[in-house]
């Protein structure tokens, strides 16, 4: 009932706009299912659980202007000062802001006195209250204790005692052990740091890098020059507490300048490209399968129209209205369908490139196919319309034009 | 067969309105040869298609086999125009991207037959028409009297009871005209009642009555003894 023999060699007899449309279609393909695939990725990334209560914290930058200042008792009072503000769960010092694309990092081994192999993992300086302030989970051993807590000046060198790493670091550092209790060292000072806890996740300061995620934690401040505070505010409160620690901070000591910003702002900023990416690919996307539907429905219109006199005399020989809809719709599944064949080749000929060149990820059969299926999609909607235009030319067609 | 009776038909655009047939009432028998003649314009196309449930008429009574069609829904007139009438145009209306075989096959297919049944009317019907040897050839590789041989044979495929046809020799010379009207005269002798619009008087006079058709309306009737318009009226 499909009439597809007498429907493929018309369709032969007119093969080159077919062809064209269905080589459109197959570039589309190539091109969109492609795309996918590192949209697909990019948004994987930026969807990555940080482990951090990131929508609740406010970071605090702040600049010193005396010469002599007195860091450490300014510090502690802040922190009273910020603790104790209504709306503010917790808050800690920090030397860098997580996830906002600045930080430092260090390689370290299992055995002291190493400088070949050893693992890289970025590091923060912090105290007890890191934990609670982030929202990290701690999953083995215990927190830092004031006892753990030491102050030193910018250029005094430090005796570390203990550390608390994140799982994935400890993963490979000691793979299949329990890291509580172990010691690892720095390349440069050969001493032993004690890892007391575990915490399950921490993406570190730079979401993009190869060992995110690998990090390491210090109860440590170093007196220098500007130092960070992350605040951690109830739920729902950080707008609101915003504006007031920026007062309160200002008024226990104006002699200094303060820099705030929520870290949802940080995130956001250290994944700006990545967001680029996804932007413009999926505009690319959209363009292209708009583009490709706009083909279809003129050629639809093209052939309907060039048609139209055939379309009378069909109907004059006994078609219905659907016997012509659906001859439009199956023709265009034909075209489409080839194309889509041509494209998923075409795809993986791609991806296999690009795979090799620019170590993107691979292009699953699934993505493939779903992209096949929207595109197919696409195109017999875009012919949808035209086909059932074509099925209100009248049968008077046949005798009424030359 | 056919029934007419006050038919009235009118078109209708932005700024006028034709009537293109008035109080049109007519009877053609089963078995029947009708030619019918009129001027340009005067509703000869007008009346074939309402007869041939291409067009509906705007008022009046129509009866096909004593069925009552006016009121039919597109899809059931689809589907007696494909059972019971049979078309020839004027410029044969084959469809170019189709060998002669698929083009014969298009009525046929919406029959719902099966490819053998198809397949044997297909040789049939090109035997009849002395194109048997032709069926993989397209319809531009034919000349025009060819090409009408061919249409005719796509409305014989399905056996229809009724075969309408406009000005089907127009665009031939007179010698192919003469075969074409030697082929209707031939398919009517076995039964098939034939409703043929042309211009030529001297096809006209062959068939067995004559019915002139002038803005709208019947307005002559010639060999029939007794008019059948007249017999409704
Ligand atoms: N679709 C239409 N729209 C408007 N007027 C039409 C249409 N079809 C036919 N007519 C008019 O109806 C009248 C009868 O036309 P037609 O039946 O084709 O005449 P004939 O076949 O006798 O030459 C003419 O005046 C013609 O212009
Ligand atoms: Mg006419």
């Amino acid at each position: 009932m499909f009439e597809l023999k007498p429907m493929l060699s018309a369709l032969w007899r007119n093969k080159i706009s077919a062809l064209l449309i269905a080589l459109q279609l197959a570039l589309t393909l190539a091109i969109v299912s492609n795309a996918t695939v590192i949209v697909q990725d990019r948004l994987e990334k930026i969807a990555r659980p940080t482990g951090i209560a990131v929508s609740d914290i406010i970071s605090v930058t702040f600049m010193p202007v005396p010469v002599n200042y007195d860091m450490a008792s300014a510090v502690a009072a802040d922190l009273e000062l910020l603790r104790n503000m209504p709306g503010v769960m917790d808050a800690t010092v920090t030397n860098q802001i997580p996830l906002s694309g600045s930080g430092s990092a260090s390689t370290y081994f299992t055995e002291p006195n190493q400088e070949i192999g050893g693992e890289n993992a970025n590091y923060y300086q912090t105290d007890e209250h890191f934990i609670d302030t982030l929202g990290l989970n701690l999953v083995a051993g215990r927190n830092f204790t004031r006892a753990d807590f030491d102050v030193i000046g910018p250029n005094d060198t430090y005796e570390p005692r203990v550390a608390i790493i994140t799982q994935k670091f400890a993963d490979v550092m000691f793979p299949g052990e329990d890291a509580v209790g172990k010691f690892f060292y720095s390349g440069g000072d050969g001493k032993p740091r004690e890892i007391i806890g575990v915490v399950e996740r921490h993406l570190g300061a730079w979401p993009s890098w190869s060992k995110a995620g690998q990090v390491a934690f210090y109860p440590l401040l170093v007196t220098g020059n500007h130092k960070r505070y992350l605040i951690r505010t109830e739920p729902g409160q950080r707008d609101v507490v915003y504006k007031q620690i920026e007062e309160k901070l200002a008024e226990r000591d104006p002699q200094r300048v303060i820099h705030l910003d929520t870290l949802s702002k940080k995130m956001a900023q250290s994944y700006v490209s990545d967001n680029v990416m996804v932007k413009v690919l999926s505009a690319v996307m959209t363009l292209l399968t708009f583009i490709v539907a706009l083909g279809i429905i003129g050629l639809t219109i093209f052939w309907i129209n060039q048609r139209s006199k055939q379309i009378g005399v069909r109907r004059a020989l006994g078609a219905t209205r659907a016997n012509i809809s659906r001859y439009f719709l199956v023709e265009n599944t034909l075209i489409a369908g080839t194309g889509l064949v041509i494209g998923m080749a075409a795809a993986q000929v791609i991806n296999h490139f690009m795979v090799n060149q620019f170590s993107q990820p691979a292009l699953s059969m699934a993505t493939l196919l779903i992209c096949a299926a929207i595109l197919l999609s696409v195109s017999v909607t875009a012919a949808l319309a035209p086909a059932i235009r074509a099925a209100n030319i009248s049968p008077a067609m046949a005798t009424r034009s030359v | 067969m056919l029934k007419m009776h006050n038919i009235r038909k009118s078109y209708r655009t932005d700024t006028i309105e034709t009537h293109a047939l008035r109080d049109f009432s007519l009877q053609v028998n089963e078995g029947e040869f009708v030619s019918v003649t009129g001027p340009s314009g005067s509703g000869k196309t007008t009346f074939l298609n309402i007869a041939g449930l291409l067009e509906t008429p705007t008022g009046g009574q129509y009866l096909l086999d004593g069925e009552d069609v006016s009121s039919l829904n597109d899809r059931d007139r689809s589907r007696l125009r494909n059972e019971k009438i049979g078309f020839i145009f004027q410029g044969f209306n084959l469809i170019p991207d189709l060998n002669l075989f698929d083009n014969i096959d298009v009525p046929l297919r919406y029959r719902g037959f099966n490819a053998k049944e198809r397949k044997k009317r297909i040789e049939k019907v090109l035997e009849q028409v002395g194109l048997s040897a032709r069926a993989k050839h397209l319809p531009a590789q034919l000349s025009g009297g060819q090409q009408q041989r061919v249409a005719i044979a796509r409305a014989l495929a399905g056996e229809p009871r009724f075969l309408l046809a406009d000005e089907p020799t127009g665009n031939l010379d007179s010698l192919m005209a003469r075969q074409v009207m030697e082929l209707l005269e031939f398919i009517n002798e076995w039964g098939t009642t034939i409703v043929m619009v042309t211009h030529d008087p001297d096809l006209a006079r062959r068939a067995h009555r004559n019915i002139q058709i002038v803005d709208g309306q019947v307005s002559d009737l010639q060999h029939g003894t007794v008019g059948a318009a007249r017999e409704i009226a």
